[in-house]
């Protein structure tokens, strides 16, 4: 079995959820996220994700990590209107990530990285009052980086990453007209990026990660989207179906870009603190556009194009983490940090729902010679809010439960 | 060390509590719905076939069971309402085999490849529901403001005379009781009151060829309809009472599929070998018309306008129709084209085919379509008519619906979106009209619904919820 492969295989088991960032999930390290999910930690071959940049300043010569997460989150959507109320039966979303550094010469190093860093599974009761809107959104993204890490002086490395990305979609959505619903699926859509940093250690005490990751089209050119309604041969001519009730389409999802700019400062020997700033270009997800080759369900000149205005806007996470070493084996770590929702309550959307959030976040982590065993959680509170979507004719209020475990190894030879 | 950490902690705690409210202020299960000042406990709603949830051309059992009263009622009963019971027709096909002109209802049905609503045949005689009165549903299809205080409007004698509607046959308690005698006699609390549509839409359908007249806005109680509205709100809303009400105004017809859906010019893409056939038949139309200008018989405006030409092409062209209006010449009929202000009716669609030639060989007949002048008729006697209605609102005291506005929004491009569906003015495909093109789906119904539950609870300070209007039924495909 080849390594993709088995990477494959096991992203195929990983759901992936939500619940501020839009659809971005930020979950690529378990030591980094009971520290907040800072970045400018180059202990280990889990920075790679961050800024490959940081590869240079890992310790040992070959390093590799792997790590998972359980998300659980809950909506609940709540109509003042007809005073109907709402909650998703989300299943669990499990993250994962994969990364292995290797310095063949000093001053170079090489990489590859594996992650989720975007999805969503939102899961509402198929009969609910939103239903032709979602019943059900399943959304996954696999990053694949081959990277390169130059140390161009003591204190400096660049490194830079492509990026290949596989994506997956899956929407069950009501068709009310009908009496029925529809599946929106693509298992195979794709879509290539890159990414590149800095990384700085001007002082042996303090650390700095500059990082972009680009956006990420993924460009579903084979879908299907499948209709299932009591009519189903009326419906099949009126919108040029084929004997299955199904039609092809092809869409664009844009992961976005991120900027990301990372300390971490040794107060002492034994304690840091670190902090984080990311910056999100939600603004390229301005609207969905699915294009079908027959069915004339859309909103254009063209009626088979559907246009479904999102008005994303760009947003910012603030991260605060610290670690503390209580020996050579044991490591305590605590964070907080406050995650902005990229739109605002007019453009609220049931299908990733998507809220300001404050997390607080702990871990710990042993060291045993080569090995590091990491565990980490965190505690989402995500603020209530209005719900003013006028083009849905959606309104009312949402709000949200969440939390994190994960749990990460990390293997450093030589 | 420790107190720097501590110190850490404390501002981000601090940074954290600052402004986190996750929960909702009030969980909808906590709330209460209440009556306000008033008092559901018995419902009455009058009115005519949009009251009584007519819809595809027919009363039947499950367009009633989604009528717009129905819903309400079943809102009201969260406040304090009682049962509300409609008089259900006895299937769910609808029809009169014993009366001529009560098909069955509409139903799409493919007809030479397309879908085409197709009337089905009446599924049972007239029946007689009184053993189950009162009911609180008197909506009575076809009734006009005049006819729900007319004594008898219930005679089964009075049908073959046009003095009785068949609908209120079923439920009349006596041969001599009116709609609204009938109503007060179960001496109802809240009572909802839509009417007058008929006094329009009657002239309107029948594209204003004389067989059904618009109610003048004048005249004495009974022709007029000011005095007659003002007579049947103070009957029901007399002085001094304690009885509680909302009343709707008249939508513009214009804004309902059955005169928007066949385009105002609806042939496009003739051929140049059509061009020439069709414009060869009417050279002899055209040469007459010609010849009546030069005598001084007509001047160039009605020259102009009677002309007959039809164009190759992408170029929309307006229909030959009959319009009565036009100035009489001897010898030569009254034809002219439509123009882009004249209403062609949904039931124009099945005479204007290549194979029929209605519009092109064949001039439409005048019940086909409302002229421009026609339509500016019935849109003067609706604006009229809804000052009336917003004046007796105001005066007694009661909730007003703008449903003219409502019937607006939806015809417009945006139209009403609830949870993610749009629903439109549009035939068919816009989900909230059935098949007839002029009375709503369960759906279109739900929104009407919504309109009066806001209009009560900004009146009466009640808190009914509204319904969902995607849960109710729209067109059904075969």
């Amino acid at each position: 079995m080849s390594m993709k492969k088995i990477l494959v295989s096991t992203a195929l088991l990983a759901g992936v959820l939500s619940y501020a960032g839009g659809f971005r999930v930020s979950l690529q390290g378990v030591k980094q996220l009971a520290m907040a999910h800072t970045s400018a930690h180059a202990e280990d071959a889990s920075v790679a994700f961050f800024n490959p940049a940081g590869m240079s300043f890992i310790p040992s010569k070959l390093s590799i990590v792997a790590g998972g997460f359980g998300a659980s989150n809950k909506v609940t959507f709540q109509n003042l209107n007809t005073l109907q109320s709402t909650e998703t039966d989300n299943p669990m979303g499990t993250p994962i990530y994969a990364a292995i550094a290797y310095k063949p010469i000093d001053k170079l190093s090489i990489g590859f990285s594996f992650t989720t860093p975007f999805g969503s599974t939102i899961q509402y009761p198929y009969d609910w009052e939103g239903k032709e809107m979602v019943q059900k959104l399943e959304l996954k993204s696999f990053y694949f980086q081959p990277m390169v890490s130059v140390k161009m002086a003591d204190w400096l490395s660049f490194g830079a990453s492509y990026i290949y990305a596989k994506g997956q979609v899956n929407w069950d959505k009501a068709v009310t007209q009908f009496g029925g619903m529809v599946n929106i699926n693509d298992e195979k859509a794709s879509g290539h990026g890159y990414g590149f940093g800095f990384y700085f250690r001007p002082d042996p005490k303090f650390d700095m990660s500059i990082a972009y990751r680009s956006p990420v089209d993924m460009k579903a050119k084979k879908g299907t989207a499948t209709f299932t309604v009591p009519a189903q041969n009326t419906v099949n001519g009126l919108l040029g179906l084929n004997s299955a009730g199904q039609d092809g389409f092809t869409a664009t999802l844009p992961l976005v870009e991120e900027y990301t700019i990372g300390m971490t400062y040794k107060v002492t020997p034994k304690w840091l603190i670190s902090a984080d700033f990311n910056y999100h270009g939600w603004e390229r997800y301005s609207r969905l556009t699915l294009d079908f080759a027959n069915a004339p369900i859309g909103n254009q000149a063209d009626p088979t194009i559907l246009v479904a205005p999102k008005n994303f806007r760009n947003s910012k996470t603030f991260r605060l983490g610290t670690q503390y070493m209580f020996n050579e084996m044991v490591f305590g770590r605590l964070g907080a940090y406050y995650d902005e929702s990229p739109y605002t309550d007019e453009n609220f959307i049931p299908e990733t729902p998507s809220f300001d959030s404050f997390v607080v976040t702990g871990g710990l982590g042993f060291k045993f010679k080569q090995f590091g065993v990491d565990v980490a959680g965190g505690y989402v509170m995500p603020q209530s809010r209005d719900v003013n979507n006028s083009y849905l004719g959606f309104y009312g209020q949402a709000k949200a439960k969440a939390f994190y475990v994960g749990l990460g190894l990390s293997y450093n030879p030589f | 060390m420790k107190k720097i950490i501590i110190s850490t902690l404390a501002v981000s705690a601090l940074f954290f509590t600052t402004s986190c409210e996750t929960d909702f202020d009030t969980d909808v299960k906590d709330i209460a719905v209440t009556k306000g000042e008033a008092d559901f406990s018995k419902f009455i709603s009058l009115g005519n076939s949009l009251t009584s949830g007519y819809r595809d051309g027919a009363l039947y059992s499950g367009g009633q069971n989604e009528s717009f009263p129905s819903m309400i009622a079943m809102q009201m009963k969260l406040a304090g309402g009682g049962d509300f019971k409609q008089p259900l027709m006895p299937n769910n096909v609808g029809g009169f085999t014993n009366l001529p002109g009560f098909p069955g209802k509409l139903e799409l049905k493919m007809v030479n490849g397309a879908l085409s609503p197709v009337a089905s045949n009446p599924a049972a005689a007239l029946d007689n529901v009184i053993s189950g009165a009162p009911y609180q549903n008197m909506g009575v299809p076809g009734a006009k403001v005049s006819h729900l205080l007319a004594p008898g409007y219930g005679n089964p004698a009075g049908l073959s005379l046009g003095l009785a509607n068949p609908y209120f046959v079923r439920f009349a308690s006596s041969t001599t009781a009116s709609v609204v005698g009938d109503a007060l006699a179960q001496n109802p609390t809240f009572v909802s009151l839509w009417i007058g549509n008929n006094d329009v839409l009657g002239y309107a359908t029948t594209g204003g060829d004389g067989t059904n007249p618009i109610t003048p806005v004048d005249g004495a109680v009974g022709v007029g309809f000011t005095s007659t509205y003002t007579a049947l709100v103070s009957t029901v809303f007399p002085a001094g009472t304690t009885r509680k009400g909302v009343v709707a105004n008249i939508p513009n017809v214009t804004n309902v599929p059955f005169f928007t859906r066949v385009p105002a010019m609806p042939l496009t893409n003739l051929t140049t070998a059509q061009v020439t056939q069709l414009n060869g038949g009417y050279a002899a139309y055209n040469a007459g018309l010609a010849q009546a200008k030069a005598l001084g018989a007509i001047n160039d405006a009605e020259y102009q306008k009677r002309l007959i030409k039809f164009t190759a092409g992408a170029v929309a062209n307006g229909a030959v129709i009959t319009d009565k209006d036009l100035a009489t010449v001897p010898g030569l009929p009254k034809y002219r084209q439509t123009t882009s202000k004249d209403y062609i009716l949904l039931t124009a669609s099945t005479v204007l085919t290549p194979q029929a030639g209605g519009g092109t060989s064949v001039p439409l007949e005048d019940k086909l379509v409302l002229t421009e002048m026609e339509a500016a008729k019935v849109l003067a006697a609706t604006a009229s008519y809804n000052t009336t209605i917003k004046n007796l609102a105001d005066s007694k005291g009661l909730a007003f619906v703008d449903m003219n506005a409502k019937m607006t929004e939806l015809n417009s491009k945006s139209g009403i979106s609830w949870d993610g569906v749009r629903y439109t003015a549009t035939f068919v495909t816009g989900g909230a009209f059935s098949l007839d093109g002029v009375h709503l789906t369960g759906r279109g119904y739900a929104i009407v619904a919504n309109e009066f539950i806001k209009a009560i609870n900004m009146k009466y300070k009640s808190t009914l919820p509204q319904v969902d209007p995607n849960k109710y039924s729209g067109v059904t495909f075969p």
